[in-house]
């Protein structure tokens, strides 16, 4: 049966002694979309990717990952998906090549080799280089490409661009793209606002273990505040702008506001037709705005 | 299963030479006395009786040294479970819980291998090093036999070899078994190794002291046949020493089975349950 979903979870919890790093995690990701989980440091995202794997335990809720249950079928749920983690490390004594076969192995040789070679190619990686003299940014590549190597349904990526530079970025995103367009679903996690924006065709926010936000990213940014800068024609009292409902006066002088709006115009569209406006100007706020919302906002809401 | 066994292997292997080449210059050394020391038999046991019964106790069977048996266990293999056993407790120890606080176990159990195949494969590894280096000692002392008047043949040599290989296999397990438990892989060492030092002390001391023969019954040392599995193996103590390490073997199995795989910064390390219950 084709599952409409590459990851569901429902309630999924996860508690290291006293501290809740996930309370009950609800999170849809369909297939063949290109997914951004978004969140600061210690929010839950490695630890949900995780519980996915079956790398660590959730004690409550339910989690299936291309409609199997990754403490049922753990194996056969890691022969489908390509893992980056956060905390990328290999074994130090190996050559980059060593640890690709090694973990191509674990795979039953399941990766084409000539794929292999493009991939390192295109991540201007040297197979013969051992991986303790190797640089963050290079450990970094040698773990895209052995998520990608095997050319897997789901991608679970955990910061995948940490350490690169900004070309190598681009390159990933570009791998990713590829990766999507030929059918996979691609999660992933980061705390880089920009590489969401980029990326993701949905994304997540997540805050204390739980989601907070789930849509498109354009939807989050429209749903969330805006900058309006109006300019009058003539000296205007505006105070009364003020008491527009989700209106916020940031700055105002006799001849023009800098407003804050958050939701649609109407309401202040239809209290600017009552003066003498010349000029208006609308600002949307970026993701990393939306996304500080959240975490600038009362943060009791989550506990 | 057979990624993770050729994987160990292959990361074992240059110690396997080391110890292995190290292993075979000191029988090439020890077995060089041989033919001197047992035309001087007299002058040997003259010597012997002279010494403190102290001494005695922990320098094994002197009595018998001027046999080949004798000889073997006097100047190997009654030292080797403690020399090699330092080797085979570190292994067993990090075997996985020091891949574990690398991150390694991480990314390797992302791939599509069971914990099983995971644990055994690697415990298989570790078994096969063992038996490898061991492999050495064994054709050294074959060789050591063709050149001296020792006159054993290959399978009297093997036999106690086999009696250490289990041994040492005993202390990987029990070294592994407390990874499981204990919050690092060098706690886990740190506690295999005591315990086989302690057991190693406890063996010379109950040779001076009757009343220690009950709890030197009770360790593991105690079933290790050495110099004397030339004339044959004792297949109770061996049996009963590769059944001791499967179940220990197992149980870090069935908790490696129940365990969250952790990496840095997701908790701290800290005594398991059981353990942190008696300080509550």
């Amino acid at each position: 049966m084709h599952e409409e979903f590459a990851i569901r979870t429902q309630g999924m919890c996860k508690s290291y002694g006293k501290v809740r790093a996930l309370r009950g995690l609800d999170l849809e990701v369909r297939r063949g979309e290109m997914f951004g989980f978004l969140g600061p440091n210690g929010a839950g995202k490695t630890t949900a990717i995780r519980c996915l794997l079956d790398l660590i335990r959730p004690q409550g809720g339910t989690a299936r990952v291309l409609g199997l249950d990754p403490q049922a079928e753990p194996v056969a749920v890691r022969a489908r998906v390509g893992y980056l983690p956060g905390e990328l490390n290999f074994d130090s004594n190996l050559k980059v090549e060593q640890a690709l076969h090694y973990l191509n192995d674990l795979r039953g040789n399941k990766a084409d080799w000539k794929y292999v070679r493009e991939l390192v190619q295109r991540l201007d990686l040297d197979l013969g280089m051992a991986i303790k003299n190797l640089s963050k940014g290079n450990k970094q590549k040698v773990g895209v490409v052995q998520a990608l190597m095997h050319k897997p349904e789901l991608l679970l990526l955990d910061e995948p661009t940490s350490g690169l530079d900004p070309l190598m970025q681009h390159e990933v995103y570009k791998l990713l793209r590829e990766a999507r367009q030929g059918g996979a679903t691609v999660f992933f996690s980061s705390h880089v606002i920009s590489e969401v924006e980029t990326l993701a065709e949905r994304v997540a926010i997540i805050r204390e273990g739980v989601i907070v936000e789930e849509a498109e990213p354009s939807h989050l940014t429209q749903m969330t505040m805006r900058r309006v800068r109006v300019r009058f024609q003539r000296a205007v009292d505006a105070s009364g702008l003020a008491a527009v409902p989700g209106v916020t006066v940031v700055e105002r002088n006799d001849v023009s506001a800098m407003l804050q709006v958050e939701g649609d115009l109407d309401a202040l569209i239809k209290a600017l037709a009552a003066l003498p406006v010349r000029d208006l100007e609308t600002e949307h706020t970026s993701l990393e705005e939306a996304f500080l919302r959240y975490y600038a906002g009362d943060r009791k809401e989550a506990r | 299963m057979f990624a993770e066994f050729k994987h160990t292997l292959r990361r074992m292997s240059g110690t396997i030479l080391a110890w292995g080449i190290g292993l075979v210059a000191y029988v090439a050394l020890m077995s060089a006395f041989y033919d001197s020391l047992t035309t001087m038999d007299s002058a040997i046991m003259e010597l012997i009786n002279r010494y403190p019964p102290e001494l005695m106790a922990f320098f094994g069977d002197f009595v018998m040294i001027n046999t080949p048996q004798g000889y073997l266990d006097t100047y190997f293999f009654l030292y080797m479970p403690l020399i090699i056993g330092i080797f085979s407790v570190s292994k067993g120890a990090g075997l996985l819980a020091s891949d574990e606080e690398k991150g390694i176990l991480d990314l390797s159990l992302a791939h599509p291998v069971s914990r099983s195949a995971m644990f055994w494969g690697r415990w298989l590894g570790l078994a096969a090093a063992t038996a490898g280096m061991l492999a050495f000692t064994w054709a050294a002392w074959v060789g050591a036999s063709m050149r001296t008047t020792m006159g054993l043949t290959w399978l009297q040599l093997l036999r106690p070899c086999v009696t250490l290989w289990a041994v040492l296999m005993f202390f990987s397990a029990l070294g592994l078994l407390f990874s499981m438990l204990l919050p690092a892989a060098s706690n886990a060492s740190m506690l295999a190794g005591a315990l086989l030092a302690g057991n190693w002390l406890l063996r010379g001391l109950a040779q001076v002291n009757k009343n220690l023969q009950p709890a030197w019954k009770l360790t593991p040392l105690r079933y290790v046949q050495g110099g004397d599995a030339v004339d044959g193996l004792r297949w109770s103590w061996l049996g009963g020493m590769i059944g001791a390490t499967l179940l220990l073997s197992a149980l870090a199995w069935w908790l490696f089975q129940r365990r969250d795989i952790r990496v840095g910064g997701e908790r701290s390390w800290s005594l398991p349950g059981i353990l942190r219950w008696g300080r509550r």
